[in-house]
């Protein structure tokens, strides 16, 4: 099984004086349905992993493939167009757009697909519901709780049928049952095919999901899976310590 | 490749503007000012001038004046008696008034006791009855001579030699050359013929019989009033009728006066265009100002369309329409406002009401314009911010 995202010695270092190293050289896999939590204290380089994962970001040194294709070199223009058809985000502060309803919200997930205005809300309605959200079509992001924004966003990241959702920090601004439901809800996505990558600070929570890495400092500490359906191949090939 | 539909963008645009209303208000206001005074001014300017061109029309703009040169000798070169007659064939030439030479040194006073030197300032002119129409005079009071009062003793007045001369209506007498006339009417003001104005006008025929000198009888000036707008294409052919093959004719056009106040009002329109130029900067300015602060507020927003496939290029144009959207809606305010207030001073001083259609048709155009340009730096910083950044900046 080819993976649908490959890190191969990817490292980040800030060119300040003296230069971070934000990221040591790293290589993972993500494949399709895929539960990978990544777990560590701030600023060990958690989020840098996932922007350079999620195609945000480039890499220092190292390459970075999606589908095969390699990201280094590839025109602004292309990327993009992976992002909006391979890839969506869920974000610790929703990034909910205030003025519009949860279908609009939802709706913003396709705006860059080509899909129409008509077939945008209809995929918009159904995502909203497959969240549970179903009775808060018209409500603005104001008029609803965490929970139900973290859930509008989710659906915002599922109406592109993406191969990889990532989740930075997803249940940071919510309580810890809030945090619970809405865990669930990934790992449940993620049976659905879609692979999840989160990162997270808690390890109760990462303890949810089959595989998991720690890191510290710019490195990967740790890899562990706890799934045995899912094959070692892509938790022991080149773990970089 | 990832695609951002027009109809989408502009609808994005729209969200953004109408979302913070009170700063959309603030920011719009320089360019509605900007486009108010270049609509008010224009329209000011155009409302004086169609207010000038109806006074032109009304007070001798169609008129000529065409007058007997002085020749070798010094002293005016007649006219042939033909000349009213070759002048009234001249295409263009609606009506023709003939005044013949005044007898010499005659003036007019209210009393045979007023001193022969205070004249004040009048003169005395001799009309044949075909002058009423082609100037196109009014009485104030009184009639025109007809065919019987040609040969008597009596006057008409101008406007102003009546004033002069403390003559309210018809009936009192004056003292012309050294005998009573009677005053038979009193004339408006003739407009740009201001000669009329100050003038005691004798019959003809009264004048010939009654005075002597070696000119009298001979033609002193014709008016000629064109038909509207032939005046200034038709002055050479006036001139070779008067009198033809001769060099020794002046034609003056009433125009050539106006002509200088017209420039006047190209003055008031330069004058609006540099105000309206300094307030559609200024509203520039402001548009970009809110618009960078606009950017750093949405960061999050920029980040979350980077993560949704936004290209730089689809953030670029997203706040440049938002730049163009709050300038376009300056400039239909302001388009609103300029029209009011020019009507409003045109209604105020009597003028007519005029909106210079291609101004008005301009505004919104040049609007979206100072939109885009003070839009294209906040643009190009929000395409040029990397979304890590962006979404790291909430």
């Amino acid at each position: 099984m080819s993976a649908v995202i490959e890190v191969q010695g990817a490292s980040k270092t800030y060119p300040s004086t003296p230069p971070v190293t934000a990221l040591h050289p790293t290589w993972l896999q993500i494949h399709a349905g895929d539960q990978l939590a990544i777990v560590g204290a701030s600023g060990s380089g958690k989020s840098t992993l996932l922007a350079i994962l999620g195609t945000l970001d480039d890499p220092s040194e190292g390459t970075v493939l999606v589908d095969g294709h390699n990201l280094s070199g590839m025109r602004e223009a292309t990327r993009s167009a992976i992002r909006a058809s391979r890839i969506s985000f869920v974000f610790q502060q929703f990034h909910l757009l205030p003025t519009m309803s949860a279908t609009e919200n939802v709706a913003t997930g396709l705006l860059y697909t080509g899909a129409g205005a008509r077939e945008r809300r209809a995929r918009a309605v159904a995502a909203l519901e497959s969240v549970g959200l179903g009775h808060r079509l018209r409500n603005r992001p104001g008029e609803l709780s965490g929970g139900e924004q973290q859930r509008v966003a989710i659906a915002r990241a599922l109406i592109r049928e993406p191969a990889v959702l990532f989740a930075d920090e997803p249940t940071g601004a919510l309580d810890s049952a809030t945090g619970e439901a809405i865990v669930a809800l990934l790992t449940e996505i993620s049976r659905a095919g879609t692979a999840v990558v989160m990162v997270t600070h808690d390890a109760g929570l990462a303890d949810q999901f089959t595989r998991r890495i720690r890191l510290k400092d710019g490195r990967v500490v740790e890899r562990e899976a706890s799934s045995p359906d899912l094959s070692c191949a892509h938790t022991s090939a080149g773990v970089s310590l | 490749m990832s695609r951002f539909r027009l109809r989408d963008l502009l609808r994005t645009a729209w969200l953004g503007v109408s979302s913070r209303p009170q700063r959309t208000a603030l920011a719009s206001l320089g360019v509605a000012l900007g486009i108010a005074s270049l609509t008010a001014l224009t329209g000011v300017a155009a409302s004086n001038q169609a207010q000038l061109l109806a006074d032109l029309d009304r007070m001798g703009a169609n008129l000529a004046i065409v007058t007997p040169a002085p020749g070798p000798d010094n002293t005016p070169v007649p006219f042939p008696e033909t000349a009213p007659d070759l002048v009234g064939r001249v295409d263009g030439v609606a009506d023709i008034g003939v005044f013949e030479t005044a007898p010499e040194g005659v003036k007019v006073y209210r009393t045979d006791l007023v001193p022969e030197t205070e004249t004040s300032g009048l003169t005395v002119a001799v009309a044949r009855p075909d002058v009423f129409g082609a100037i196109e005079a009014r009485l104030a009071a009184g009639r025109w001579f007809d065919d019987s009062t040609r040969e008597l003793p009596v006057t008409v007045l101008g406007r102003t030699a009546a004033d002069r001369l403390g003559i309210s209506a018809p009936g009192d007498r004056v003292w012309i050359g050294g005998q009573w006339h009677g005053v038979i009417g009193i004339l408006e003001s003739a407009g740009l013929a201001t000669e009329i104005d100050t003038a005691a006008i004798l019959g003809d025929r009264w004048v010939r019989g009654a005075f002597e000198g070696p000119h009298i009888g001979e033609i002193s000036a014709m008016y000629v009033r064109a038909e509207p707008g032939r005046i200034s294409g038709i002055t050479d052919a006036l001139a070779s009728a008067a009198s033809p093959g001769s060099p020794f004719v002046t034609v003056r056009a009433l125009t050539d006066l106006a002509d200088a106040r017209t420039t006047a009002d190209d003055s008031l329109r330069t004058l609006g265009m540099a105000l309206a130029g300094i307030a559609l900067l200024v509203g520039a300015v402001g548009i970009a100002n809110t618009m960078v602060v606009t950017v750093l507020e949405r960061r999050g927003e920029i980040g979350l369309r980077r993560s949704l496939g936004a290209r730089p290029r689809h953030i670029a144009t997203q706040f440049l329409a938002e730049a163009a959207a709050l300038a376009l809606l300056g400039g239909i305010v302001g388009l609103a406002l300029g029209i009011c207030s020019a009507a409003t001073l045109a209604l105020a001083s009597g003028q007519p009401v005029v909106i210079v259609a291609s101004v008005a048709a301009a505004s919104p155009v040049i609007a979206v314009l100072v939109g885009a340009v003070a839009g294209l730096y906040p643009a190009l910083r929000a395409a040029r911010l990397s979304p890590t950044l962006a979404l790291r900046a909430v």
